[in-house]
C-alpha cells in the first residue's frame, strides 16, 4: 500500500482521489437534497391531508347540521309563528288574559306580570346562540266551577301567541258566603307561570 | 478486460494480449537490441494494459531445502535469509513453502528459485518502467506448469512434463506428487544425424538419471513424461519415445489437449506458450519475481480501479437514492392532487350545503338552540290538567271524599313538598291527635327560590292535596281505610306515587289523642286527610 498512500501514490491517484470525493460530494448533494425535498412534499402532504380532513369533517358537520336543520325547521316554524323568537309583546298577553277571562266565565282575575330576566335552566343548561327570557306571570282567579280554571289555565297555556308553562298552582275551595241570591265563586286558583321568548346572541351584539 | 503476457526466454519474446480467455493478439520479438527497440514501439502501444512477464529461462535456478517448521513471521524470515544466500546477486527471487517432511521433527519443505542473471529481464523491466506499464507480476512459468497436468488430469506420483519453449528450447519439469522438484531449459541444438526426437529421448533419459541419482525414485517407481506435441512433430517424434520399466511417455496432442483446455484457436505448434498463458488465465499464479517497487503501477492501476469503482458505487448509490426519493415524491405529488381534489369536492359540497341551509330569519345555530331548548324543555313540561284528570277520575268513586285544596308544582327533585296552608276544619272530629308545639304534619316547605327561580324541566309533578272522608261519626277506622284505599287507587295508575301525610287520625304513639264526645252527636264526620302525590314523566 505503499505506493498508494504516500506523497507520489497520493499524486498519481490525485484525480480518482478527487472523483470519489466529487462523488461523494454529488451523492450527498442529490441523496440530501432529495430527502430534504422528499420530507417537504410530506408535510405539504400533511398539512393537504389535515385540511381535507377538516375540510370533510366540515362537509359532514354540514351534513349533519342540514339534516338536523332539516329536522328542526317544521318545529321552529311552528316556534317562530308562536312567537318565541320574538320580544316580549305584553299588550297582546294583557289582552289575551283578558279574552280568557270572558271565555272562560271567571270571577275575578288578579295577575302580575314580573320583569323580563334571564330564565336560569335546570343543571345550568345554556345555549350559545340563544338567550332564553323569561317573565315571571302570577295569577289568582275565580271560578264557579273548578272546570272553567282549569280549562283557563289549560288554554293559556296552548296558546298560540307564545309559551307560558305553569309551573306551579294551588287550587282551593272556597266556601260560600252568606246566603244570597247572586253566583258566587266557588273555586279559587294561584298560579305562577314562565312568559319564555328566546333572543338570538347575535342581534344583542350591538352591529 | 484485456492482460498483456510477455512470454521471456532466452532467446525469443512472445507478446500475447488477451481478451477475457482468448489470445486476442501475438507478436514474436528477438531477444536483441534491435528485437528490444521493436518491442518498445510495440509496448508504448499497450501500456495501459496490465501486463504479466512470463519467464522460461535457462538462468532459472530450483532449489530444494528443508527448514524447522516455525510460525509465519519467522519462516518469512528465514526464506528471506536464505534466498539473500543462495541467490546474492538476483533480486529477482522468490520462496514456496511445498509441504512437510513425514518423519523426523518434521520440517517444512521449501522451493527456492530465482532468475540467476539478472542482466536477462533487466532490460524489458527498464523498458516497462519507462512506459510506466502496469506490471502485475513476473511468474515462473516452470513453477505453476503443475496447472497444465492437473487440468487434463494427469496427476502421477513422479510426472516429468517436457514442452517446447519459444526459440527452440526444452523444457523439462519434474513434479512429485504435486510437488514440484526440478526443471530444467535445454536448447534443442541437434547434432549431426540426430533427430528431434533422438534428443528428447535422449534428454529425458539423461533428466531420469539425475533424479534417479538424487534418490528421488524408489525400484518400483515409474516416470510419466508427458510430452506437450502438435500433431506435425508427433509423427516424427513418438515413435522414437520408446518406454521401458522405469519410463512411460504419454504424447499430449496440442489440438486434443487445446480443446480440452478451451483454447481457442489452437496453436499451430509445439511450442507451449499459448498454452501456458492459457493455464494461467484458468489459473492465476501469484507473483514471483517482481518486487512491489515494480509492481507499484499495476498497485496503483488497482487502486485506481477501486477508488473509481468505490466513486461510481457512492454515486450510483446517491443516484439511486435521489431517484426514489424522487419517485416518492412524485407519488406523494400524485396523491396530492387527489387528495386536492378532495378537499375542493368537499369544500363545494360545503357551500352547497351552507348555501342550502334553511335559515328562517336565524343562524342555524340559533334555529337548533331553539329547537333544542323546546324539545327539551317546553315540549314535555307538564300541564297540571294532565295530572288532575287521572285524579279526578278515582276521585269519582269516592264521593265521601271531598276536596279542599290542592298545590301542584312542577319540579326536577321528586321529594320536594309544595307550599301549601292547611284551613281548620269546619267541624272538628270528635277525636284528634295533639303534637307537640310547631309540630306541623306538613313536611317544611322547600327554601324559597327567590326572584329568579331556574325553570325545571319538569320532570317530576308533585302535589299536596288536602281533603275530607265523610263517615259515620266516630268511626275513624272507616275513614283511616277509605284513605288508605283512595291513596293505594292513586297509586295504581301509572306514574303516581302517593304517600299520606296526614291521616283522618294520627294514631302515633308519640302523639297525644285527645276526644270530646257531647252529649249529643251528629250521625256523621269529615276527618281531615293530606296526601302527597309525586308523577313521574315517562314513567306512565
Amino acid at each position: 500500500m505503499k505506493q498508494v498512500f504516500p506523497r507520489e501514490g497520493f499524486g498519481t491517484l490525485r484525480a480518482s482521489w478527487a472523483i470519489l470525493v466529487a462523488s461523494i460530494a454529488v451523492a450527498a448533494a442529490v441523496a440530501g437534497g432529495s430527502h430534504w425535498y422528499l420530507e417537504r412534499q410530506k408535510r405539504e402532504s400533511a398539512t393537504i391531508a389535515k385540511r381535507t380532513q377538516e375540510g370533510q369533517g366540515r362537509a359532514e358537520a354540514a351534513r349533519r347540521e342540514r339534516e338536523s336543520l332539516e329536522q328542526s325547521a317544521d318545529v321552529f316554524r311552528t316556534l317562530a309563528a308562536r312567537g318565541l323568537l320574538q320580544s316580549e309583546r305584553r299588550l297582546d298577553l294583557v289582552e289575551l288574559v283578558n279574552g280568557l277571562r270572558i271565555r272562560h266565565q271567571l270571577f275575578g282575575l288578579d295577575y302580575e306580570i314580573g320583569a323580563q330576566r334571564p330564565l336560569p335552566l335546570a343543571g345550568g343548561l345554556a345555549f350559545p346562540a340563544l338567550d332564553v327570557l323569561a317573565s315571571r306571570v302570577k295569577l289568582r282567579a275565580r271560578a264557579l266551577h273548578e272546570g272553567d280554571l282549569l280549562e283557563f289555565i289549560d288554554a293559556l297555556s296552548q296558546s298560540h301567541q307564545g309559551f307560558y308553562p305553569v309551573d306551579r298552582c294551588v287550587i282551593r275551595r272556597i266556601e260560600a258566603r252568606g246566603g244570597g241570591e247572586a253566583l258566587q265563586p266557588h273555586v279559587e286558583a294561584e298560579c305562577t307561570l314562565e312568559w319564555i321568548t328566546l333572543k338570538e346572541k347575535r342581534a344583542n351584539r350591538p352591529a | 478486460m484485456a492482460r498483456h503476457f510477455i512470454y521471456l526466454t532466452n532467446t525469443r519474446l512472445v507478446s500475447m494480449v488477451t481478451r477475457g480467455k482468448r489470445i486476442a493478439a501475438r507478436r514474436e520479438f528477438a531477444v536483441s537490441a534491435a528485437g528490444a527497440e521493436e518491442f518498445n514501439r510495440y509496448l508504448a502501444t499497450l501500456k495501459r494494459v496490465p501486463a504479466h512477464i512470463l519467464t522460461d529461462l535457462a538462468e532459472e535456478d530450483f532449489r530444494l531445502d528443508t527448514v524447522p517448521h516455525v510460525g509465519r513471521g519467522d519462516r518469512d524470515a528465514i526464506f528471506s535469509r536464505r534466498l539473500t544466500q543462495i541467490y546474492r546477486n538476483s533480486p529477482f527471487r522468490y520462496a514456496a513453502l511445498q509441504g512437510r517432511e513425514a518423519e523426523g521433527r518434521r520440517d517444512d519443505r521449501v522451493l527456492y528459485t530465482a532468475v540467476t542473471s539478472p542482466e536477462v529481464l533487466r532490460p524489458w523491466l527498464e523498458m516497462i518502467e519507462r512506459l510506466q506499464v502496469p506490471l502485475v507480476g513476473v511468474h515462473s512459468v516452470a513453477l505453476f506448469s503443475l496447472a497444465l497436468l492437473q487440468e487434463l488430469d494427469l496427476e502421477f506420483p513422479h510426472t516429468l512434463l517436457v514442452t517446447f519453449s519459444p526459440g527452440q528450447a526444452l523444457r523439462q519439469t519434474y513434479f512429485r506428487g504435486d510437488e514440484f522438484k526440478f526443471s530444467r531449459l535445454t536448447p534443442v541444438d541437434l547434432e549431426e544425424g540426430q533427430t528431434l526426437g533422438t534428443m528428447m529421448a535422449e534428454e529425458t533419459m539423461r533428466t531420469w538419471q539425475y533424479l534417479d541419482s538424487l534418490r528421488h525414485f524408489a525400484a518400483e517407481d515409474r516416470l510419466q513424461v508427458c510430452v506437450l506435441l502438435h500433431a506435425h512433430d508427433r509423427g516424427s517424434i513418438e515413435p522414437l519415445l520408446r518406454g521401458f520399466a522405469q519410463i512411460q511417455y504419454r504424447v499430449l496432442d496440442m489440438a486434443p489437449v487445446s480443446t480440452r483446455l478451451g483454447l481457442r484457436p489452437a496453436p499451430l505448434s509445439s511450442s507451449a506458450e499459448e498454452v501456458m498463458v492459457h493455464i494461467f488465465l484458468m489459473r492465476p499464479a501469484e507473483n514471483h519475481f517482481a518486487s512491489s517497487e515494480m509492481r507499484r503501477h499495476a498497485t496503483q492501476r488497482v487502486a485506481r480501479q477501486v477508488l473509481n469503482l468505490v466513486s461510481a458505487v457512492v454515486l450510483a448509490a446517491g443516484l439511486l437514492w435521489g431517484g426514489f426519493n424522487f419517485a416518492r415524491v412524485l407519488q406523494a405529488n400524485t396523491a396530492d392532487d387527489r387528495v386536492a381534489q378532495q378537499l375542493q369536492a368537499y369544500n363545494r359540497e360545503y357551500d352547497e350545503i351552507t348555501r342550502g341551509l334553511p335559515s328562517l330569519g336565524v343562524g342555524g345555530s340559533a334555529m337548533r338552540d331553539a329547537v333544542t331548548f323546546y324539545n327539551a324543555s317546553i315540549k314535555s313540561f307538564p300541564a297540571i290538567h294532565g295530572f288532575l284528570r287521572p285524579l279526578s277520575q278515582v276521585l269519582q268513586e269516592y264521593p265521601q271524599v271531598r276536596l279542599n285544596q290542592l298545590s301542584w308544582q312542577a319540579a326536577d327533585d321528586p321529594t320536594i313538598v309544595p307550599r301549601l296552608t292547611l284551613a281548620p276544619p269546619t267541624v272538628p272530629p270528635p277525636v284528634k291527635s295533639i303534637g307537640r308545639p310547631g309540630d306541623s304534619p306538613l313536611p317544611p316547605p322547600p327554601p324559597d327560590d327567590g326572584a329568579n327561580p331556574a325553570f325545571t324541566t319538569g320532570r317530576y309533578e308533585v302535589a299536596l292535596m288536602e281533603a275530607t272522608v265523610q263517615v259515620a261519626n266516630n268511626d275513624f277506622r272507616a275513614a283511616l281505610e277509605r284513605v288508605e284505599r283512595l291513596a293505594a287507587d292513586i297509586s295504581a295508575r301509572p306514574g303516581y306515587k302517593v304517600e299520606v301525610i296526614e291521616s283522618p287520625l294520627d294514631l302515633r304513639p308519640a302523639l297525644a289523642l285527645q276526644g270530646r264526645l257531647a252529649e249529643k252527636e251528629p250521625p256523621q264526620m269529615e276527618p281531615r286527610f293530606v296526601l302527597r302525590i309525586v308523577r313521574e314523566r315517562g314513567a306512565s
